[in-house]
C-alpha cells in the first residue's frame, strides 16, 4: 500500500508541478532570505549611523560642560535621550576617565564601565554599544559611552521577515496557479499519449488516434505514434483479411475433401455390398455343381471348380473387410472405459477354439484399461491378435504376451509374439490397405486387418507402430493418448 | 614589577590629587578653559600669543605657571606680572586681584578700550563691568558672565560657555 506513495507511482502532472514548486520556492525562499540579510545589514548601518550623529552631536554639546566639570549641565544634556526609547545607558567621563554624568533608563542601574579596560563596542548581544572621545580644538576632554536596545533594530526585521514571506507566500501562490495551468501543455499530451496506447492494447482498436499539439517534441512523438498505429491498422486489416481468406479456404477444402469422403466411402460400401451378390451366387451355384453334378465332372474339373469355390470365399472375405474398414471409417464413436485385459482374454478364448491345436501359451497384463469405442477396439485388436496367432502356426510353440505401460500423457499396450516376423524395411507399407509383406501361399490375408487397425487407433487419436526383424517375432505398439482417456 | 609599583604609585597620586582639588587649582584651569570659548574679534596676528597678566596680587602662587606655553584656539599662552594697569597694554587676559576692588571702573574701562578679557573673583565683579566672574556656590567653583562688557571689549564669547555660566548679564 506504501509503494503507492512512492514517487514512481506519481503522474506526470504531479512531478512537473513538484519540479516547477520546488525550484520556484527555493528562488522565493533564496530571495526573501537575501532581503532580510540585506535588509538587516541596512537598517543596522542606519541604526548605527542615527547614534552615531546622536553621539556626535551630545559630545560636541558636552564639551564644555566637561571642561567646567558642570554635572547640573551635563545631566541636561544628556538627559535629552530620554526622547530615544531605546537608549539603555549613557557615561560621560572626564579626561581622566571619571564618571561625570550618567543616564540609566531602565530601573536597573547598571555601572558605567571602567575605562581602564577598553569595553566591547558595536552590536553585541541585544546592544549597540558605542565609546566617543569628546573633543575639543582636537584636544580629547572625555569620553562619550552610550548603549542602545536593538529591539526596534529586532521589531523592524521581525516585520520585515513577516511581510517579505507573506509577499512570498503570495507569489508562490501565484506561481502555483500559473504553474498548475503551464504544466498542462506538457502533461496533457502525454496523458492523451498514454491513455491512447493503453486503450489501443486493451481494446485493440487500432482507429484511436491522439491529437498532435503544436511541432515540439510531444507534437512529433504525437504524430509518430499515431502513423504507426495506422500502419499497424493496416496491417492488421491486411492479416484480418488474409486469415478470412484462409479460413474460407479451409473450409472450402474440408467440404470438398469431405464430400469426397463420403462418396468414396458410400461408393466403397455399396461396391462391397452389391459385390456380395453376385459373389453368392457364383458360390451358391458353385457349391450345387458340386453337389449335383460332381460325379459327371473329372478329376479337373473337379479341381478347377474347387479353386472357383475357394478364391469366392477368399473374396467374400475381402468385401468382408472392406466393410469392416469402411464401417470403422464413418460409424460414429460411442466412448466409454473399457477393461482390454477382459476383452482380449475372450478374443483369445475364441482364437484357441477355432484354429491348430499348437501349443500356446498367452500372458495378458491385467487390469489394462482403455477409454473408446469398444466395438472398434475390439476390431482392432481381434486383428492385432489374429495376426500373432497366424504368423506363429508354423512354430513349435506359441507364445503372445499383452503389456501395458502407462506415461502421465499417454498410454501404450505392446503385443509381443515369437513368429515370422517381417524385415523393416517395408514397415511403411504395413498399415496400407492391400499391402502384403507375405504371399497368400505362406500365410492367407486380405492386406485389409492393419490397414482397419491404424483407422481405428487413428479415430481414437492414437498411433501406432511395430518392430520386428526377420523370423523374431513382431511387437505392435498402441499408444493411446491421455486427453481420450477422460 | 618596579615599573608596575611605580605606576600603581603614580595613579594613586594623581587620583588623589584628582579629588582633593584646591580651590585655586579649579580656577586656575577654569582661566585656562575660558581661552577656549571666548574669541578676540581682531587678534593683533594670527598665531600671536595669548598673554594672561594678573594684577595685583597672585592668589594662585605658582599654579599659572602651567598654563605658560600651553596652547589655546590655537595661540600660545604667555603669562605676565605686571606691576600697573599702564603696563598691562599687551595683555589679552587681565587677571584683578582681590586688592584692586576699589580701581575697578578704571581698569574695565582700561580693558575695554584693549579689547581685554578681564577675570576676577571679587565679588560683584560683573556688575562694575567686568567680564567674568568667579562665584563660589557652596564648594563648587562657578562664574557669571558680563555679556555687555565682554561685547563692548570686542570679545567673543561661545554661547556653550554662556551656558554654563550661573548668571550672564545682557
Amino acid at each position: 500500500m506504501m509503494e503507492r506513495w512512492r514517487w514512481q507511482y506519481w503522474p506526470l502532472k504531479t512531478k512537473l508541478l513538484l519540479l516547477t514548486l520546488s525550484i520556484s520556492t527555493l528562488g522565493i525562499l533564496l530571495v526573501c532570505t537575501s532581503l532580510v540579510v540585506v535588509e538587516n545589514q541596512n537598517y543596522q548601518e542606519q541604526l548605527e549611523s542615527e547614534l552615531h550623529v546622536i553621539a556626535d552631536i551630545l559630545a560636541e554639546q558636552s564639551a564644555a560642560a566637561l571642561l567646567f566639570e558642570d554635572d547640573q549641565q551635563l545631566n541636561t544634556i544628556i538627559s535629552s535621550l530620554r526622547q530615544i526609547g531605546t537608549i539603555e545607558q549613557v557615561c560621560v567621563y572626564n579626561v581622566s576617565g571619571q564618571v561625570m554624568s550618567a543616564l540609566n533608563e531602565s530601573g536597573n542601574a547598571r555601572a558605567c564601565p571602567n575605562l581602564a579596560v577598553p569595553p566591547e563596542v558595536g552590536f553585541v548581544g541585544d546592544f549597540y554599544r558605542l565609546l566617543k572621545p569628546v573633543t575639543l580644538d582636537g584636544d580629547t576632554v572625555g569620553q562619550f559611552y552610550l548603549i542602545s536596545r536593538l529591539e526596534v533594530l529586532r521589531e523592524h526585521i521581525q516585520a520585515f521577515i513577516v511581510v517579505t514571506f507573506s509577499i512570498g507566500i503570495g507569489i508562490q501562490v501565484v506561481l502555483a496557479w500559473v504553474a498548475l495551468r503551464l504544466q498542462r501543455l506538457v502533461s496533457e499530451p502525454v496523458f492523451e499519449l498514454s491513455d491512447a496506447a493503453e486503450r489501443i492494447a486493451r481494446d485493440h482498436d487500432y482507429s484511436i488516434r491522439v491529437p498532435v499539439y503544436g511541432k515540439d517534441e510531444l507534437g512529433r512523438l504525437g504524430s509518430a505514434f499515431n502513423e504507426m498505429i495506422g500502419t499497424i491498422q493496416q496491417q492488421n486489416l491486411k492479416i484480418l483479411q488474409s486469415r478470412d481468406d484462409l479460413e474460407r479456404t479451409v473450409a472450402d477444402r474440408t467440404s470438398e475433401l469431405s464430400l469426397a469422403n463420403r462418396e468414396l466411402e458410400a461408393f466403397s460400401f455399396s461396391v462391397s455390398h452389391d459385390l456380395r451378390q453376385p459373389l453368392r451366387a457364383i458360390e451358391g451355384f458353385g457349391q450345387a455343381l458340386e453337389e449335383d453334378c460332381g460325379d459327371q465332372l473329372n478329376e479337373t474339373g473337379r479341381d478347377y471348380l474347387h479353386r472357383i469355390r475357394a478364391a469366392t470365399v477368399r473374396m467374400g472375405g475381402l468385401i468382408d473387410g472392406l466393410l469392416v474398414l469402411s464401417r470403422v471409417s464413418r460409424q460414429a464413436m460411442e466412448v466409454k472405459q473399457l477393461d482390454l485385459s477382459a476383452m482380449l482374454e475372450e478374443i483369445v478364448e475364441e482364437l484357441k477354439e477355432t484354429t491348430d491345436p499348437l501349443p500356446t501359451d498367452v500372458s495378458i497384463q491385467p487390469g489394462i484399461r482403455v477409454v473408446g469405442d469398444g466395438r472398434m477396439i475390439r476390431v482392432a485388436f481381434q486383428n492385432l491378435l489374429e495376426n500373432a496367432w497366424k504368423y506363429t502356426s508354423k512354430n513349435d510353440h506359441r507364445r503372445i504376451d499383452v503389456m501395458a505401460c502407462e506415461a502421465p500423457d499417454s498410454i501404450t499396450v505392446a503385443i509381443q509374439d515369437n513368429g515370422v516376423g517381417f524385415d523393416m524395411k517395408y514397415v511403411d507399407k504395413l498399415f496400407v490397405a492391400f499391402n502384403r509383406l507375405h504371399t497368400p501361399a505362406q500365410f492367407v490375408g486380405t492386406g485389409l486387418g492393419l490397414a482397419t487397425v491404424d483407422r481405428v487407433v487413428r479415430r481414437h487419436f492414437g498411433e501406432i507402430y511395430a518392430e520386428s526383424s526377420v523370423d523374431n517375432g513382431a511387437c505392435f505398439f498402441v499408444k493411446f493418448p491421455s486427453s481420450m482417456q477422460k | 614589577m618596579k615599573f608596575l609599583i611605580a605606576l600603581l604609585l603614580c595613579a594613586l597620586v594623581g587620583a588623589s590629587n584628582a579629588s582633593v582639588r584646591s580651590e585655586y587649582e579649579v580656577k586656575a584651569a577654569f582661566l585656562y578653559n575660558f581661552t577656549r570659548f571666548i574669541t578676540w574679534t581682531e587678534p593683533q596676528a594670527d598665531g600671536s600669543d595669548l598673554e594672561i597678566c594678573v594684577l595685583g596680587q597672585d592668589p594662585f602662587g605658582d599654579l599659572l605657571e602651567q598654563l605658560d606655553g600651553r596652547v589655546s584656539q590655537g595661540r600660545t599662552l604667555g603669562l605676565a606680572y605686571p606691576a600697573s594697569l599702564s603696563d598691562s597694554e599687551n595683555c589679552q587676559i587681565l587677571f584683578v586681584g582681590s586688592a584692586k576692588s576699589r580701581d575697578l571702573p578704571a581698569i574695565t574701562d582700561y580693558a575695554t578700550k584693549h579689547q581685554m578679557l578681564t577675570i576676577s573673583e571679587i565679588p560683584g565683579f560683573v556688575e562694575g563691568g567686568g567680564v567674568i566672574g568667579y562665584v563660589k556656590e557652596g564648594n563648587v567653583i562657578r562664574f557669571e558672565i558680563n555679556l555687555k562688557a565682554a561685547q563692548s571689549a570686542g570679545l567673543h564669547v561661545n554661547s556653550r560657555l554662556l551656558e554654563l555660566a550661573v548668571r550672564v548679564i545682557r
